[in-house]
């Protein structure tokens, strides 16, 4: 797993070089391959398809201009997910508050997810979850929090990332993280209640 | 952490959109990046080239312009004063109406200096001051 990171990283700033070079075929291969990821922060964010789609062709534009300042003192993964958090949250600051909610599709896959089961079937089955129900409270939930929460519960909990690595992003300490993570939940399981177990 | 909340919101990971937007989202950046281009002025695009060209000394690169501007500034504050002062030394010297005279002893080279007059010193009185003396003052 370490040596998949450490071999991602190499082809990063082997990529990062050739752009920073003048090879713009070498910033398509970074745009190809942090789209998805990047599409999914942003998206979970702002919990708009429309947005998130403008946003990141912002985000890539403003990388692709940075990149000549771009040192390697992070990971070129945390330089970009820096960017994309603060246009993301300055976009936000900016948003109108009547700007609703286009929900992308939910992939098949959920119905194969063990949790989703879990959730849906067997004795203690919560309720009779209709799909797009569920998508439409949690995003409604989730734009309950505020910007910064949002961050940390997209990167955490939808992202899978580390706490250390969303402190490097966000330019918090570790415990920060946690704290804005505790009360984040805390406020989603109030929003939530009917989804959980009592 | 609530796990229960968490596994919830492990569920959003399935949100996402259709696998031939992130094609399409390419050539889109491409068409992006080709329409700001045209739409941005030729000073911007000069400046860049400009800013790209110097050697980056982890120096912001604004402080470049910054150290022009004071260098220009100074250059001018330069002039300006040497200007005020008109004529240099050697000149004012020349042009002096008072009389010259030799300060060097005859024989060894000839340094001419103005003579000061009376009316180059204005009269500086001292009122009520005793001259220094090191005798003990015998007043017992």
């Amino acid at each position: 797993m370490a040596e998949v990171a450490e071999e991602q990283e190499i082809n990063d700033v082997d990529l990062v070089a050739r752009t920073q070079d003048g090879d713009p075929r070498a910033f398509d291969d970074l745009v190809r391959k942090y789209s998805p990821r990047l599409y999914g922060l942003v998206y979970n964010m702002t919990s708009n398809h429309e947005d998130t789609n403008d946003l990141l062709q912002d985000i890539f534009s403003k990388a692709y201009r940075s990149i000549r300042g771009f040192k390697g003192k992070s990971s070129f993964y945390t330089w970009l997910h820096t960017i994309a958090t603060n246009m993301t949250i300055n976009f936000l600051k900016k948003r109108s508050r009547t700007r609703g909610m286009s929900l992308d599709d939910v992939d098949n896959g959920i119905h194969h997810d063990p949790d989703f089961i879990e959730m849906t079937s067997g004795p203690d089955a919560r309720r009779e979850v209709n799909l797009k129900e569920l998508q439409t409270r949690l995003n409604e939930a989730m734009m309950k929090l505020s910007n910064e929460h949002r961050a940390v519960v997209t990167m955490f909990d939808i992202q899978g990332m580390p706490h250390a690595e969303i402190g490097k992003i966000l330019g918090i300490s570790e415990g920060t993280v946690r704290s804005r993570l505790f009360y984040a939940h805390r406020q989603l399981q109030n929003h939530l209640q009917e989804f959980l177990v009592p | 952490m609530n796990s229960d909340v968490h596994k919830l919101l492990r569920l959003k990971r399935y949100e996402h959109p259709t696998p031939d937007y992130f094609e399409r989202f390419v050539d889109e950046f491409h068409d992006r990046q080709r329409s700001e281009l045209l739409r941005q002025p030729a000073w911007k695009l000069a400046w860049e080239r400009l800013v790209d060209s110097l050697p980056d000394f982890r120096v912001p690169r604004l402080a470049y312009a910054a150290v022009g501007a004071a260098a220009v500034a100074v250059s001018a504050v330069i002039l300006v004063s040497q200007q005020d002062q008109g004529l240099p030394a050697t000149a004012l010297a020349l042009n002096d109406p008072r009389p010259m005279v030799n300060v060097l002893p005859p024989g060894r080279g000839d340094v001419r200096l103005p003579v000061s007059s009376r009316s180059d010193f204005p009269p500086h009185y001292v009122l009520e001051a005793r001259p220094v003396s090191y005798e003990s003052p015998y007043s017992f």
